[in-house]
């Protein structure tokens, strides 16, 4: 009964999706179109291609699903599912190509518009690149190549980024497969590695589960359900897919924000700095998806494009989406699991399922992403495997385990299964690390935290879970690899004979029942013993999943918010990586992919037993990358900022971009170029800290590498303190000068910093910018950051500041002048010559006028020299003083107009209020009226002194406008001048709001008006 | 330094040692006290200091026996301090005096009564002046001085564990005396308020309980806050009571006391007597008392630029600033009056030109839009009563009372 509605519902939720899909397709065409007008060609290629290859593969999944039929007690529901999803899968998958090129050119549409987008493209090139040479060998792989695909469609909906645009290239859409297919599992971790992977965290500790569903349950749905229905043929993966279905149902309904959240989670945390862009991303992301799933619908493209249009692209796509989403999505997320549910488990123990199983889920969602993300390469099949052992065992709940295991059993061929579900998991892991260069850098991370709760982990762990026998068999892999957590080689024929005794023993179907514990390597599979072995070797990978997942499981659902916090800074932290790795394409494309990809996918497409080696070959890269974020994260901070700074940037780029394209292409490539040869200097830096310089060992040095980005993320800090800043201190390279800020996180690439003379050089270029102040402020925040990582400390530093701080003056951006005039006088106190007068006025201003710190005027005050007393600046803003604290606007107002320098910039500031307090006390002490002409002059509205009457007159007006705007009460008088009927006015004249008031307290800054001043 | 022998220098520490255990046997705090007072100077303390120095290994004589033994947490770095005092490296005199009194605090937390409460004054008091010497020496060496703040987070646990209930409370007072003394040295007096509000808010003890010492210190430093935050009528509550509680022979604290309760009560309209200031020589607020009666702008300038460091420093200037517009008051009086005795039935107008040509016999030029700003906001802040009438530029004055007394009001802002 349970099943059958349920069913009904999934069928219902599927409509939706179709629609969205629909939409999705076109919106994507006319994207296309309407963005790329030499791509149609390529679209239409692509579309036949699609067409072509869709169907064919349709044909061959099918056959799983029936296969699935068969095993499922709920054929009939099952197939509808799957037909309406794997049809729309599978031509995906083929698709793969075909989708894959159109999204990119959208995206390269894309790049032009928003910078962001370019830099996520030209990632994906790199990433082409490793798709390929994982294509070309997984192709000798037919076995793998069909789960590959049913992977391939979830990779396909997820990862469109990261696949796409190489896609076209390829001939293969089978090995493509492969890398989407990890993402697929590990879903938006593997695919977007750079953007996607901190959103996913976000979306993950926001445990807003609703919100994920909303987003990308639709491409789900289908994903899921038909790319494992088709895989999970065999009856191993079933098992696994019960698992799953928890997994996916939240998981991955997590997972897909993640790779949507870019646009949803980034704008959350970022504050919305991205609009635009966010808005731009999702769409992508959703046509691709759409893309496979509309095949069904055949919807004739050019009717589409024509329905649809084209420009909406970025800005409507999203709006619709969500609407969809909406729509759709919450049935499909519910209803999902619940079909995955009754087909696997009989569906009355649904709920209670859930409930059992929920921390248990979470938790092996949390090893499946987090172990992705750990980058331990060779742990990481078996880690995998562990955890899907784990799974089948978890079911060891009373009533549902009985059901369970049968149900595990009765899908038959279990050795097969087995190895396919194996072969997956390595699979997955490959690509998986093959793919996404980012992602391990993520891994390094995540992990620290993890270990860092070790011990709670542990001390929950025994409650949580009842059932020891999953954790057992996990500890009894564990030992194995513990014991060779030195030796690589050892390391992967431990590997392989480890799974071929789990394999066996599921085979036997003895998983579950055979006593680990017993087993002959192992005694004590405690946790504690875990843990122990944990710390001695924080290379082990699955030893901290193991770990992590307890935490997780624990808060994942009910504390999003402390899971928030633990997940931040790896979410940072990837962040920064994807953006650093967007930017050296080269790097990731040439160094990291080409070659680790091609040597793991090599072995990869050899047979199973290959594997081990292959894993074995994983760390190289991992560890390169590892490194990179050992390197990047050594500061929390900074890191943790890095979200903010991402939006930041984003939106700079992004209108920058759309002020002038060619100039930032040109900029950009020459970044590009410079983070290229970055890439030679990455591996130097790294003997800034001893730790990482060990042994010629990958993997000890990964090992410690991931120790050290361990202690910098949590272990209190202590090593900041004991750096070395001199050893630290950088001479930079780069010739550029122009250079735009982004917030180390860092140790600086000599590379990427500019030597003195380029700065100076720099410097002048931006005083003599005509650009807003914007780009200006952004220019010479990198100079000050250069100047900071060289440490420099003279005139030229000197110079910079004062640069910054009075364009911050003129703009009224008190935030930046405190920065830089705090700067100012820390270095005017080392003596350093600059214009010390003018910016003691200065400080004596901000202090009068905007902190109203007695104690502060005070000490300010006392420290000038009568000699400064006698400075023009200074002696205006002692006078400037005495007529704030007096309340004499008449001086003020004098004042303010012969201000020497900027002062009349700080001034500016406190004219508002200074007036305000005038019109009080006139209105108090005036009687009967005052003539606006005399209010005007006095309170500066009109430059009275010039004597050109017409600038009286505005003044006048402009002194009207203000009057009424604080409701002074007006009159005229017989010779018809306007006058201040003062005693009305002093009873109702008030502060009124500042229209304009935009959070950070000055409207100039604010996004709108500044993309209308640059476009 | 005179030969000490190794006898005599055992002699002297046995004979600290057995001072110290007998002052804890006994509870005598005095005792105790005294034997803690490093920067006293005091003879018996300079001469086991210099026994110290001789006798190299102290620590073995206090562990020699039970007696001593279970002090050596106190005494041994205690003994480094002295030692380290002696021979004036302050830094270290006082890193072994915290580690001596940190010990202390830990037992003195156990001790049910308050009888070692002079004895924790005592090291309150000499955390705080050797911190302040120990500043000035790294100061002198080019390093940042920061053990005065070192100081201020000890005091602030010596304070934590004061404050609580019972007989120890007493002490708390003192503490944060102590507390504020750091805190207006270094400049963060926003560090006061939570000290001032656990003592505040504390409804179970009166604060009338504590000693009058304390009581007049914390009142001269919470008044002198309130003279910063320019609230002259708490400002003179508190300096008033800190004033009538004072000792009359502490001529040094009833100095500073008013040195702030002046330019308070000058600023709600009271003057000092003449007497008054030369008595506590502060005759630096000699011209500006003069100023305000004859309303003599210039002569109440002049004597802020004369004095402007001085009364920068102690944090008084922007209140005499302040004044200006009593001045301006009392002039418009006198001509006001002058005025009257000429004419009494136009005597409540009063013209600009007047005012101004009046400011310009005191070497002050404004011209009439400024004059006419300074009466608008006479008028404005009730300094006077009546209005400007900006047609004819004349100031229309009440008949009744036209210059309101200020009677212990401040001036409306």
């Amino acid at each position: 009964m349970m099943n059958q509605g349920v069913n009904a519902q999934t069928v219902a939720a599927a409509d939706p999706n179709s629609l969205e899909s629909r939409y999705a397709i076109n919106a994507s065409q006319g994207q296309a179109q309407s963005y790329l007008p030499s791509a149609p060609g390529s679209e239409a290629a692509s579309r036949t291609v699609h067409k072509v290859e869709g169907y064919p593969s349709q044909d061959g999944v099918p056959a799983n699903a029936s296969y699935q039929h068969v095993q499922q007690p709920e054929p009939h529901t099952q197939n509808v599912q799957d037909g309406s999803y794997v049809a729309p899968l599978s031509s995906s998958s083929s698709t793969g190509t075909a989708s894959a090129p159109q999204d990119y050119n959208s995206y390269t549409s894309y790049s032009n518009t928003t910078d962001p987008y370019s830099a996520y493209s030209g990632y994906y090139n790199g990433y082409q690149q490793q798709t390929n040479n994982q294509y070309s060998q997984q192709q000798p792989n037919p076995s793998y190549s069909q789960p590959v695909e049913a992977y391939q469609n979830t990779g396909a909906a997820y990862q469109p980024n990261s696949s796409f645009q190489n896609t076209g290239s390829y001939a293969g859409t089978a090995s493509y497969s492969t890398t989407y297919y990890n993402p697929g599992n590990y879903q938006t971790s593997g695919g977007y590695p750079s953007s996607g992977y901190n959103n996913q965290p976000t979306a993950w500790n926001n445990g807003s589960y609703a919100n994920y569903t909303s987003y990308q349950y639709p491409n789900y749905t289908s994903d899921t359900s038909s790319a494992y229905s088709s895989v999970s043929a065999p009856a191993t993966y079933q098992q696994q897919y019960k698992h799953w279905p928890e997994y996916y149902s939240q998981t991955e309904v997590t997972c897909a924000p993640g790779t949507e959240h870019l646009s949803a989670a980034s704008n959350s945390n970022h504050g919305s700095s991205l609009p635009s862009v966010s808005g731009g991303y999702p769409t992508p992301t959703n046509q691709i998806q759409p893309q496979s799933l509309p095949p069904p619908p055949p919807l004739p493209p050019p009717s589409l494009t024509s329905t649809w249009r084209p420009e909406t692209s970025s800005s409507e796509l999203p709006s619709m989406q969500p609407g969809g989403a909406a729509s759709g999505a919450p049935n499909n997320y519910w209803n999902q699991p619940a079909p995955s549910f009754q087909t696997h488990l009989a569906a009355p123990t649904q709920p209670i399922y859930q409930n059992s199983l929920d921390s248990k889920t979470s938790y092996e969602n949390f090893q499946e992403l987090k172990t992705a993300p750990q980058g331990l390469n060779s742990q990481y099949p078996v880690v995998h495997q562990v955890s899907q052992n784990y799974q089948s065992t978890l079911p060891t709940v009373p009533s549902f385990d009985a059901r369970r295991v049968s149900k595990l059993q009765i899908p038959t061929n279990p050795r097969i299964a087995s190895n396919a579900a194996l072969g997956i998991a390595k699979t997955e892991k490959d690509s998986y690390a093959a793919n996404s260069a980012p992602k391990p850098a993520y891994i390094s991370v995540s992990v620290q935290k993890p270990n860092d709760k070790m011990s709670p982990n542990n001390a929950a762990d025994p409650m949580l879970k009842p059932t020891m026998l999953p954790k057992s068999l996990r500890g009894y892999v564990e030992r194995a690899f513990g014991r060779y957590k030195d030796d690589d080689a050892k390391r992967a024929a431990c590997e392989a004979y480890m799974k071929d005794i789990i394999t066996e023993a599921r085979a036997d179907g003895t998983l579950y029942t055979r006593d680990w514990d017993s087993e002959p390597l192992f005694t004590v599979p405690d946790s504690l013993s875990i843990s122990k072995a944990n710390i001695q070797t924080p290379t082990h990978a699955s030893i901290p999943n193991y770990n992590k997942c307890p935490v997780r499981r624990s808060k994942s659902r009910w504390e999003p918010l402390a899971e928030e916090k633990m997940l931040e800074k790896p979410v940072s932290a990837s962040n920064e990586i994807g953006k650093y790795g967007s930017w050296d394409r080269k790097t990731f494309s040439g160094y990291s992919a080409t070659k680790d990809n091609s040597l793991s996918s090599f072995r990869f497409s050899g047979s199973q037993q290959r594997t081990p080696s292959k894993s074995a070959q994983r760390p190289m890269k991992r560890q390169r990358i590892v490194n990179g974020t050992g390197l990047t994260n050594n500061d929390d901070d900074a890191s943790s900022d890095s979200d903010k700074e991402q939006s930041l940037t984003a939106y700079y780029s992004g209108a920058m971009a759309l002020a002038n394209n060619p100039e930032e292409k040109k900029r950009r490539e020459s970044r590009s170029k410079r983070f290229d040869r970055g890439q030679g200097h990455r591996p130097d830096i790294n003997y800034f800290k001893p730790k990482n310089a060990g042994p010629a060992n990958l993997y000890t040095r990964r090992a410690s590498a991931l120790m050290l980005s361990k202690s910098f993320d949590d272990s209190a800090n202590q090593a900041v303190e004991d750096i070395d800043w001199d050893a630290l201190t950088v001479k930079g390279t780069c010739q550029e000068i122009e250079k735009r800020f982004l917030r180390l996180t860092s140790a600086p690439d000599p590379s990427t910093v500019r030597p003195e003379d380029v700065l100076e050089k720099a410097l002048l270029m931006v005083q003599n910018s005509e650009k807003n102040y914007l780009y200006k402020c952004d220019q010479l925040k990198s100079i000050r950051q250069d100047i900071t990582v060289q440490r420099i400390r003279n005139q030229l530093t000197v110079k910079v500041y004062e640069t910054h701080a009075r364009l911050a003056m003129e703009v009224g951006d008190l935030a930046e002048y405190n920065q830089c005039q705090s700067q100012l006088q820390i270095l005017y106190s080392e003596g350093i010559e600059g214009c010390l007068m003018e910016f003691a006025a200065y400080n004596l201003l901000c202090v009068i006028l905007h902190s109203n710190n007695k104690k502060d005027l005070l000490t300010s005050m006392s420290r000038l020299t009568p000699e400064a007393k006698e400075e023009d600046a200074v002696k205006h803003a002692l006078a400037v003083r005495a007529a704030v604290t007096s309340g004499n606007y008449v001086t003020f107002f004098r004042l303010y107009k012969s201000a020497p320098n900027l002062n009349t910039c700080l001034m500016d500031l406190y004219v508002e209020k200074m007036r305000y307090k005038a019109a009080v006390c006139m209105s108090k002490s005036y009687r009967p009226t005052v003539p606006i002409s005399y209010i005007a002059q006095i309170l500066g509205f009109s430059n009275a002194a010039d004597g050109n009457g017409e600038q009286e007159l505005s003044g006048l007006d402009e002194c009207l406008e203000w009057l009424k705007a604080h409701g002074a009460s007006l009159i005229t008088d017989n010779t018809g001048e306007m006058q201040l009927d003062a005693k009305a006015s002093s009873s109702t004249l008030y502060m009124p709001e500042p229209e304009d008031a935009v959070a950070h307290g000055d409207s100039s800054l604010a996004v709108n008006d500044f993309l209308a001043r640059t476009s | 330094m005179a030969y000490l022998s190794m006898g005599e220098s055992h002699r002297r520490i046995t004979d600290y040692l057995n001072r110290f255990a007998d002052a804890i046997n006994y509870q005598d705090g005095d005792s105790l006290a005294r034997l803690f007072s490093v920067s006293s100077d005091s003879p018996f303390l300079l001469s086991l200091a210099d026994a110290l120095n001789v006798f190299q290994d102290a620590n073995r004589l206090i562990k020699q026996s039970e007696k001593f033994s279970q002090f050596g947490e106190v005494v041994a770095p205690f003994f480094r301090s002295l030692q380290s005092y002696r021979l004036g490296n302050l830094v270290d005199a006082y890193g072994a005096f915290e580690k001596a009194s940190n010990a202390f605090i830990q037992e003195f937390r156990n001790w049910e009564s308050g009888w070692a409460l002079e004895a924790l004054y005592v090291i309150a008091y000499e955390i705080r002046v050797l911190a302040e010497r120990a500043d000035r020496e790294l100061a002198s060496n080019g390093k940042s001085p920061e053990k005065l703040k070192g100081a201020g987070s000890f005091l602030m646990k010596v304070f934590g564990v004061l404050a609580g209930k019972g007989p120890k409370r007493v002490g708390a007072l003192y503490v944060t005396c102590q507390l504020f003394k750091i805190y207006f040295k270094l400049g963060t007096v926003n560090l006061c308020r939570s000290v001032i509000r656990s003592i505040e808010t504390a409804r179970i003890f009166d604060f009338e309980e504590f000693p009058t010492r304390d009581k007049v210190t914390y009142m001269y430093y919470t008044g002198r806050l309130e003279v910063l935050n320019e609230n002259f009528p708490a400002a003179d509550q508190k300096l008033s009571y800190a004033l009538t509680h004072c000792c009359l022979s502490k001529e040094a604290n009833i100095r500073m006391i008013l040195k702030y309760l002046i330019p308070v009560k000058l600023s709600i309209g009271i003057l000092p007597k003449k007497q008054l200031l030369e008595n506590y020589d502060l005759v630096e607020y000699n011209n500006i008392v003069e100023a305000l009666k004859r309303g003599d702008l210039r002569l109440l300038r002049s004597a802020l630029q004369e004095n402007e460091d001085q009364f920068l420093r102690s944090g008084v200037y922007l209140v005499l600033e302040k004044l200006e517009l009593q001045v301006y008051q009392r002039l418009l009086k006198k001509i006001y009056i002058i005025q009257k005795q000429k004419d009494p039935s136009k005597a409540h107008q009063v013209k600009l030109e007047v005012i101004v040509k009046a400011l310009k016999w005191l070497e002050i030029e404004m011209d009439l839009d400024e004059v006419e700003c300074i009466v608008a906001i006479l008028i404005y802040k009730n300094l006077m009563k009546g209005y400007f009438a900006h047609k004819s530029k004349v100031v229309v004055l009440s008949k009744q009372d036209p210059f309101p007394k200020l009677n212990g009001k401040p001036v409306a802002s």
